[in-house]
């Protein structure tokens, strides 16, 4: 971990429009490191992972990626209709030349992980929610990529199955020492994998750290999240 | 203010409003012609997926023989019964079989089949790829390394190279059915007397240009509808709209077109 991070997060700026969406962002992750990255709704927590994948330009700042393997697990699942689940994760392993035995073996693997291998040829539109969005794990992860973006990928699935991705996680940051970033709303997700939390509020970071002391952190902004009180700086509506 | 209320609405000069929509189109064709050098760029060098070209060939195809076909009969059926009419008043019914012809193969036999699949598949495929671009599909194409334009522009220009050109000749075949029904019941000329017709009229020239128009109603239909769905963003209305957007353009280039190849080979001397 005292090498060079794997990915670096500088100084991005970002706006649709007039309106400002990220004003200044910033942070390293390492090799087997896990960043949470948490805030409100509509802070823009999917479109900095977007920035950093490259999907998007910033209007300032830069992305530093010492790795091109990357996998992004999308908010909304982001699976090809026209493609079987099966050849959803064999199109990410498209540029490996592999064999179709190679192929198959490689994506009953991760299927299984996810308890899907009954889905092997089913097309995503026959899947639940929950199912596109293992599905979308499973692809992002297929290439055991060396930097891997998690889009809530804990939401919309039942607390043993969340458990279940969510050890996976914590076993791939190790395994493949893959610089990872987590958004998520779902408390035991960051509790439970992350190395270190950033909480954004209205394009900047306002408060870093562990999770455990994210928990007892007495930062308003941070204590409110963690918390989830209306009382707090985040929000200004009242019933 | 209740939410019915209309928006605030500015005056828009006649002049402003042109200025835009030629803005709006001139953009469009650039994209039109990115998305043909780049696709063009991938057929050379035989980098097709010939499995999905199979699949959007029977798409484009097997599912429009129904509606071309029954376009083409009943195009075929009014237009013969008004020359059949004609020409029986100059004395001329011998010369049924090869008007009728010319007209299928020169101009009936391309714009049937080009129109009928500009509308419907034309207006799938602006609805399919701007689904996909919505869903955040494409960006997914995109992380994983896949350039969207070999994945789906590729291959249905490929098969809409094989499959439109089939369709216009299958259009002038059922034309022609007509045309000899009509010229037997309406005119009293038998089958063999209007191929011979037929036949002397016809020239390998006439079905170069007929190839060659339907060659051209695949490209515009192709490269606009994916030019118009691969560009749109926003939400699920936007798919009713880029629909709305490919078919108006597709239409109108391909008539457009269709004159002016007519034009070029055809003008009297
Ligand atoms: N392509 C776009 N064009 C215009 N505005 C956009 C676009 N993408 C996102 N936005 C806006 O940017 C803001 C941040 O969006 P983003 O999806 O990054 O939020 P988020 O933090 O991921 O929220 P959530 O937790 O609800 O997923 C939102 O207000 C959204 O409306
Ligand atoms: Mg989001």
């Amino acid at each position: 971990m005292t090498a060079e991070p794997v990915l670096q997060v500088k100084n991005i700026h970002k706006a649709f429009g007039d309106r400002k969406i990220l004003e200044g962002v910033s942070f390293d992750v390492y090799a087997g490191e896990m960043l949470g990255l948490i805030g409100p709704s509509g802070c823009g927590k999917s479109t900095l992972l977007k920035i950093i994948c490259g999907l998007l330009a910033p209007d300032q700042g830069e992305v530093i990626r010492r790795s091109d393997d990357i996998g992004l697990v999308f908010q909304g699942s982001a699976l090809l209709n026209s493609l079987s689940v099966r050849n959803n994760l064999a199109l990410a392993l498209d540029g490996r030349n592999l064999t179709k035995k190679e192929e198959d073996k490689i994506i009953r693997e991760k299927l299984e992980l996810v308890e899907l291998s009954d889905f092997m040829y089913a097309s995503p539109t026959r899947l639940s929610g929950g199912q596109q969005k293992r599905t979308s794990f499973a692809r992002a992860i297929v290439n055991d990529p060396k930097i891997i973006l998690y889009d809530e990928p804990t939401t919309g699935l039942d607390p043993v199955m969340s458990t279940v991705i969510e050890d996976y996680m914590i076993v791939l940051s190790h395994q493949l020492s893959a610089a990872s970033i987590v958004v998520t709303h779902q408390f035991s997700t960051w509790t439970r994998t992350t190395n270190r939390v950033v909480l954004m509020f209205e394009g900047k970071i306002v408060w870093q750290g562990t999770p455990e002391e994210g928990v007892k952190s007495d930062n308003p902004f941070m204590q409110q999240f963690a918390t989830g009180s209306r009382e707090g700086p985040m929000l200004t509506a009242k019933i | 203010m209740t939410a019915s209320q209309p928006k605030e609405k500015r005056f828009v000069s006649p002049l402003q409003i042109a200025e835009d929509q030629m803005l709006i189109g001139l953009t469009l064709l650039g994209q039109v012609g990115y998305l043909f050098w780049r696709t063009t760029g991938y057929m050379l060098r035989l980098q097709i997926d010939w499995a999905e070209s199979t699949r959007q060939g029977y798409m484009i195809g097997v599912k429009s023989l129904v509606v071309v076909g029954i376009t083409a009969l009943f195009t075929g059926l009014a237009m013969s019964l008004q020359i059949s009419r004609e020409l029986v008043t100059f004395g001329a019914d011998t010369a049924i079989g090869g008007v009728v012809s010319l007209a299928l193969v020169r101009e009936i036999g391309p714009i049937t089949a080009g129109v009928i699949v500009a509308g419907r598949v034309g207006s799938s495929i602006a609805a399919e790829l701007t689904t996909m671009m919505i869903t955040e599909q494409i960006d997914a194409l995109k992380v994983m390394r896949v350039d969207p334009i070999k994945f789906l522009v590729v291959p249905r220009y490929t098969a809409a190279l094989i499959v439109i050109p089939t369709l216009s000749t299958y259009a002038m075949f059922l034309g022609l059915i007509a045309g000899i029904f009509i010229a037997k019941t309406a005119a009293n000329v038998p089958p063999e007397a209007f191929l011979d017709s037929v036949r002397q009229t016809i020239l390998d020239r006439d079905f170069a240009v007929h190839y060659l128009k339907s060659i051209i109603n695949a490209t515009v239909i192709i490269f606009f509808s994916c030019a118009i769905g691969l560009n749109t963003r926003g939400g699920a209305e936007d798919v009713g709209i880029a629909t709305t957007r490919a078919i108006v353009w597709t239409m109108i280039s391909i008539f457009i077109l269709n004159f002016v190849v007519t034009s070029l080979t055809y003008a009297p001397r």
